[in-house]
This record gives C-alpha cells, sequence and structure tokens, in this order.
C-alpha cells in the first residue's frame, strides 16, 4: 500500500468533492495515516482526553459556528494551544464555510493544510471516509481463476497446470463470465472480498498447447467482468485413490482470505471428468445454501424421519399382543 | 527456501518471449517458484502472472525458490536473467 499524503487526496478528490486550498500549500506533503475522520467540536471546547488528533478532521457548520461564537482572543488561544499539543493532518471544512481567519492562519503557522469543500457535510463525510476506506482496505494479488457463474463469484484455485484456465475456458464457452485468469487482486472491502481483473492487460488467458488466448475478442463482451465478489472457493486437488473426499457436504469448510471467511470445495480433478459442470453445480448449490435450502440437511432430515417411522411400526407392532 | 533478487537488464522488460520462457523453464522443476515486485506477488511458472507484473528495464523483482530441487531450479532461471533471455 502507497503512502497517502494531503496532496494526493486533495488532487485525486478536487474535483468529486469540489474542494478548494484555503492553506499555504507547503503542509500538503503531510501523511494521512488512518482511514477514520474526526469532529474536533470537543476538542476545540478543551475536552481533548480522547482527541483522536491523527484522522482528518472535518468541520461541520456546527464546529464553524462553535468557532465563531467566540470573542476573537479565546478563538485564537484555544486553537493555539490545540495545535502547539496535537500533529493534525489536516482539516477539511464542509458547505463552503470558511473556518475563522485565526485557524487558517495559526493552520498555516503549524503547517497543517485547510481545504474547503462545498459539499455538505454529510456528503463531504462519506465521500472522505469511502475513499479513505477504500485507500487502506487489505488487498494482495493470488494465483487463481475467477469466474462469475450464474452471478456466484468462483474463486478456483489449485497447483500449476491442474487445469484452473481449462476449467474457466469451459465456464467462459457455457456462458458465464471471467474476471482474472492466473492472478486475481483482491480487496477487503467492509466484510466481503472483491476480486478485480487486471486493468491494462484486460481479459487473457493462457491454455498450455495453444497459447493466449482473448476471451473478451472471442467471446464478447457479455463472457468479461471487471470485478466480482468471491463467494465461494473452489480448490482442484490431483485424483488420489485412497484420499478421504467430502461425500456427504454436511459440514461447510472455510478459508481465511484477507481475515475473511470463504467456503471452500476441495475438488478432485481425473481426465474426461467436466470440472466445469461440476462448477456450475457448486454455484447453484450455494445460491440454494444463501436462500435456506440445505441439500444434505434436507436429505438427512428425511432419513431421520424414516427411522423414526418404522421405530413407532416397530413398537407398535412389538405390543401388540393380538 | 531460497531467496534471490534479480534487476532486469534487458531493453524491452519481460514481455511475452521473456515471460514464456520463464515459466517453461520454471514448469520444468517440482519447486515452487514465486515472483514479487512491490507488493503483487504471482506464480512464476504462470505466463500471465509474469506478463502481468509489467516489468520494464530495472525493475528489481524478489524471486523465492521452495521445494526439493530448489537449488538447481534457482541457477537456472537466475541464469536467464542475466543472459537477458537470450536477447540483443
Amino acid at each position: 500500500m502507497k503512502a497517502l499524503t494531503v496532496e494526493m487526496l486533495f488532487e485525486l478528490k478536487q474535483k468529486d468533492l469540489a474542494l478548494t486550498l484555503l492553506s499555504k500549500k507547503k503542509g500538503l506533503s503531510k501523511e494521512i495515516t488512518t482511514p477514520e475522520l474526526s469532529r474536533p467540536g470537543l476538542a476545540f471546547a478543551g475536552f481533548t482526553d480522547t482527541y483522536a488528533y491523527d484522522r482528518i478532521q472535518v468541520l461541520g457548520e456546527t464546529e464553524v459556528q462553535y468557532l465563531k461564537s467566540l470573542e476573537p482572543s479565546v478563538r485564537y488561544d484555544k486553537i493555539k494551544i490545540l495545535f502547539s499539543q496535537f500533529d493534525i493532518p489536516c482539516f477539511v471544512v464542509a458547505k463552503g464555510l470558511f473556518p475563522t481567519k485565526e485557524l487558517v492562519f495559526l493552520a498555516d503557522e503549524h503547517n497543517i493544510p485547510v481545504i474547503q469543500s462545498r459539499r455538505a457535510t454529510v456528503a463531504l463525510y462519506h465521500g472522505v471516509s469511502n475513499f479513505l476506506q477504500d485507500w487502506f482496505a487489505p488487498s494482495k494479488s493470488i494465483h487463481g481463476t475467477l469466474v462469475d457463474v450464474f452471478g456466484v463469484g468462483i474463486l478456483v484455485t489449485g497447483q500449476s497446470g491442474i487445469g484452473k484456465s481449462e476449467c474457466a475456458l469451459e465456464l467462459v464457452s457455457r456462458g458465464h463470465r471471467l474476471i482474472s485468469d492466473d492472478v486475481v487482486h483482491i480487496k477487503k472491502r467492509m466484510n466481503i472480498i472483491m476480486g478485480e481483473a487486471n486493468k491494462q492487460l484486460g481479459h487473457f488467458m493462457e491454455i498450455r498447447g495453444i497459447g493466449l488466448l482473448d476471451i473478451e475478442t472471442m467471446f464478447g463482451i457479455r463472457s468479461i467482468r471487471m470485478q466480482k465478489r468471491i463467494e465461494t472457493q473452489v480448490e482442484l486437488i490431483p485424483w488420489r485413490h485412497n484420499m478421504d473426499y467430502e461425500r456427504i457436504g454436511l459440514k461447510d469448510r472455510f478459508n481465511r482470505i484477507l481475515d475473511i471467511e470463504i467456503p471452500i470445495i476441495y475438488l478432485p480433478v481425473s481426465p474426461g471428468k467436466s470440472i466445469a459442470a461440476i462448477v456450475e453445480v457448486i454455484a447453484m448449490n450455494h445460491m440454494l445454501k444463501v436462500y435456506g435450502h440445505n441439500a444434505a440437511e434436507v436429505f438427512n432430515e428425511k432419513v431421520q424421519k424414516e427411522i423414526e417411522r418404522k421405530n413407532k411400526i416397530r413398537t407398535y407392532l412389538e405390543t401388540d399382543k393380538e | 527456501m531460497i531467496t534471490k533478487t534479480v534487476t532486469l537488464i534487458n531493453k524491452l522488460g519481460i514481455h511475452v518471449r521473456p515471460a514464456s520462457l520463464i515459466s517453461k523453464k520454471a514448469s520444468k522443476y517440482k519447486s515452487n517458484f514465486m515472483i514479487r515486485k512491490d507488493d503483487m506477488e504471482i506464480n512464476g511458472k504462470s505466463v500471465m502472472g509474469i506478463m502481468m507484473l509489467g516489468a520494464g528495464l530495472g525493475t528489481e523483482l524478489e524471486l523465492f525458490f521452495d521445494g526439493v530441487d530448489e537449488q538447481e531450479m534457482m541457477e537456472e532461471i537466475v541464469e536467464l536473467f542475466a543472459d537477458k533471455f537470450g536477447e540483443e
């Protein structure tokens, strides 16, 4: 993750959030280290015990009106005490308000940038917050292939040469959509994992024996997708004779990706087996589970009911002395 | 596990041909082979992965070899980088 300076935030969000710089430029190199925001009303008023000074400070109508309600000399002293005590990364003022000349003057003295936005406080707060959340979101790239199958994001993983790309190709030719082959950039957003395609290189695939394929040109725009939430992982494993494979599916297994649990299915592959058809079934089964229908549980209940019924008949017959 | 840092010295960087050369050589071995550039880590046996690094002249790459034949694998791959993939 790259370090984020106030200047980068200012330039990237200038248009979107209608930003203007009120202070001098020299503070812009300050680094923003946390995705959280702070409303410093209470800190201005003098309560600084739990002041989150290392966050971006958002000033709304309330804070600005409070500052304006103070005598200029009192205002100057309060702000000065605050600034000399705490190393604040920057101020963002909403609604195009001017946060008094004492604040801007003292901010310049302490190299704290003051940015004005024409957006309303709530819109500004969410705009900055979303940008920061995305910037600071944990991310990495993983080895695997991501396909959207019936709207379910399925991450196919497994060792090199096991057939991930071939599986994805078959899925694409059945009308499903490829997000990325071989390398998937993943990002944590709130409590989901988002997988992204490589924006520069597009949707290419390497199939052993043929070489590179351009999926978008070959199958059309409907066969690709830029990003998709990862909902299930399918790990392809070589078929081995005596290995203990899942036979019922009563217990779900999970894999932690960026600290989020993703259901994982270990799928043994052997020549001549259509993995794509099985992956389609995995996607449908996932949807059924989401809608509350678990095939293994339903079957289990049926078996139990049948056993119960037989027991009842047996006890009846045993007590029947006729 | 062996870790090795290499700097790309061929003019064109890793384009399609070098990428396929690297993955071809790497696939001969049993060991795992990962390449890292900045915060991106990819499997060195995959052509797509290697090309996605977008590594140009002067780029520093970290190579990780892990497995039974890691030593031989490392020697052959590092040689490939030093040889500019047979270019120029």
